[in-house]
């Protein structure tokens, strides 16, 4: 019991300093929202590619669940960033010495970085569904965005376990960077399993972008690709959230009780 | 029981002995304060006290618990307030407060309450619902100390608490932490590099240097040890002057006595009782006293008598070993 109240006070606090700081949600929103653009319409030409592995609409349809993943990895896995200010302006410190567990500071800041990251992933979809991509029904959107939380969830355990390991800011940037570009490119986001060479989609599908973007997809679209069911993604993102609570706890109890 | 104790208690960073076989002990509801120059050891030594740290070997209690094998207790009754003001700017003043509160388990009931009495001690109820950026640094302080309170912990560390601060704000805290101390009658432990700030907060105080304690005392039996209290009596009639001298001879507290011009200097090791008979002498005789001064050794004299430099020598001096031994630790 203990564990849920000490958890909901780091996430009461960090999603306090999230209101507070809400300049940064429009400027972040740009990227991906330049994606969507550029890319969606650079590669309008590729429809005939998609048609052959089963899609009807446009390529933009086609990829709008991709940013719309994209967001989402990229708010999660900077989003561990303040524990790095936190440890070197005392907060870390004031939460270490008070009796709460050092596994309700990672969890209270996971769970609001996944909510603020599907928050993130949200206001993309609504600019995909402003440029003309549609949405067979309305209701898929409440499990999307069950999807883009729990993604979410295991992607801010990467950043919440890198940003306690790592002592400086440099470190974390070149971790993060050195991550999150690839994951995304590892993954059907902009082009379907099919067209990649076998051993790129041998490694796609190791990658849990994968069935998340994939399961996403299907909902928006209603194609199952690549003979990977729903059922099998929502198992993966499962045991991915899972594996990175875990992980994340251990690790940064680890390493917050080493000197900074 | 004791509120703090240590034993042997020693903490090294690669071949740097940040604290070296410190013994102390502090009592329930006592003010103790480690003075000595910045990498001394004793925010190594707090960072220990309340969990931080894992000291090398050694014994520390706190409040009864060890520090090591029963943390979670240690910190249920401790509170920390460290040297960096380490309130979120973002949150207004209360919001800080609401925050420290549940990280410390205060009941839902009871933490308006707590929350409302904490920010009267400190005086910063009018500005409890504005964002802490408007703060100043005096007020951030204030409100980082009120935090450390609101869960009224048995044993309150203070880690440099005016460091960086004017000498009025300075002053004003002081007065706040003295305001505290009586209320809730907690023990105290202060860390400072400030002789002032020791002598005007501590029942004891501990001198730490290279890692090591140099001496535990109360400042005024520190400053006794040092030597006598110096008393100035200026008496312009010659014969009179002459006369008292003879019978100040007399006076046993009175360790010496010179003379220059129309001025007699006394050094006596209580300085107070002397002035008490040289007045009832001089009444008895007398005699008029033109002027009268007391100078009272200050702690820098206690500093430098045990560890034979000035305290504020420490930055030429201490700059190059320590400043590695500080880069070492941050980058471990």
């Amino acid at each position: 019991m203990t564990l849920i109240f000490d958890t909901y006070t780091i996430f009461w606090r960090e999603l306090k300093r999230y209101k507070k700081s809400r300049s940064g949600v429009l400027i972040r929103l740009i990227q991906p929202a330049i994606w969507i653009v550029v890319i969606g319409n650079t590669f309008a030409g590729t429809q005939p590619l998609i048609q052959s592995v089963g899609f009807e609409g446009q390529y933009i349809e086609f990829m709008a669940p991709g940013v719309i993943i994209l967001t989402a990895i990229f708010t999660s896995i900077f989003g561990g960033v303040n524990t790095l200010w936190d440890r070197r302006y005392g907060f870390m410190n004031k939460a270490l010495t008070s009796p709460i567990s050092r596994s309700a500071i990672a969890l209270g800041k996971m769970l609001a970085i996944s909510l603020i990251a599907a928050l993130q992933a949200s206001l993309i979809l609504g600019i995909a569904l402003a440029i003309g991509v549609s949405f067979p029904n309305p209701l898929v959107f409440a499990p999307i965005m069950v999807i883009v939380i729990l993604f979410s969830l295991g992607f801010s355990g990467i950043s919440v376990m890198v940003a306690a390991t790592a002592k400086s800011q440099e470190t974390f940037w070149g971790i993060i960077n050195f991550l999150g570009m690839p994951l995304f490119m590892l993954s059907p986001a902009l082009f379907p399993l099919e067209l990649l060479p076998d051993w790129l989609a041998s490694i796609a599908k190791l990658n849990p972008v994968t069935y998340t973007v994939l399961l996403v997809r299907g909902l928006m679209t209603g194609v199952t690709e690549s003979g990977i069911s729903a059922l099998l993604s929502i198992g993966v993102i499962c045991a991915f959230v899972v594996v990175m609570i875990g992980l994340a706890s251990y690790v940064f109890t680890r390493e917050v009780n080493k000197p900074f | 029981m004791y509120s703090i104790e240590t034993k042997s208690l020693s903490k090294t960073f690669g071949n740097v002995k940040a604290v070296d076989d410190i013994s102390f002990t502090v009592d329930s509801g006592e003010f103790f304060g480690f003075l000595g120059p910045n990498g001394a050891g004793k925010s190594t030594t707090m960072m220990i006290l309340t969990t931080l740290l894992k000291p090398t070997s050694g014994l520390a209690l706190v409040s009864g618990y060890n520090v090591v094998t029963q943390a979670k207790k240690v910190r249920q009754n401790i509170g920390y307030v460290q040297q960096e003001t380490t309130v979120d700017e973002y949150l207004t003043g209360r919001e800080n407060l609401i925050l420290q509160a549940r990280l410390n388990h205060i009941s839902s009931d009871q933490i308006n309450k707590r929350i409302d009495d904490v920010l009267n001690l400190i005086e910063l109820s009018d500005k409890q619902n504005e964002p802490v950026v408007t703060y100043s640094g005096g007020m951030r302080k204030r409100l980082d100390i009120a935090g450390g309170l609101l869960h009224h912990p048995k044993v309150l560390f203070l880690d440099e608490p005016t460091v960086g601060l004017d000498i009025q704000t300075r002053r004003k805290i002081w007065e706040y932490i003295k305001k505290i101390h009586t209320e809730f009658g907690m023990t105290i432990f202060l860390t400072t590099h400030y002789m002032e700030e020791a002598d005007q907060l501590c029942d004891r105080i501990g001198i730490i240097d290279y890692g090591k304690i140099q001496v535990i005392d109360s400042p005024k039996n520190m400053k006794n040890s040092v030597g006598n209290e110096i008393l100035t009596l200026q008496i312009k009639d010659v014969d009179s002057r002459k006369s008292l001298i003879s019978k100040l001879e007399k006076i046993q507290s009175i360790s010496k006595i010179t003379s220059d011009d129309d001025k007699i200097t006394l050094f006596a090791p209580s300085g107070s009782d002397t002035i008490a008979e040289v007045f009832q002498l001089s009444s008895n005789l007398d005699i008029k006293i033109d002027t009268l001064s007391l100078k009272q050794p200050t702690l820098d004299d206690v500093f430098i008598s045990y560890t034979g430099h000035e305290i504020r020598d420490e930055d030429s001096r201490f700059n190059r070993k320590h400043e590695h031994a500080k880069m070492k630790r941050l980058r471990a």
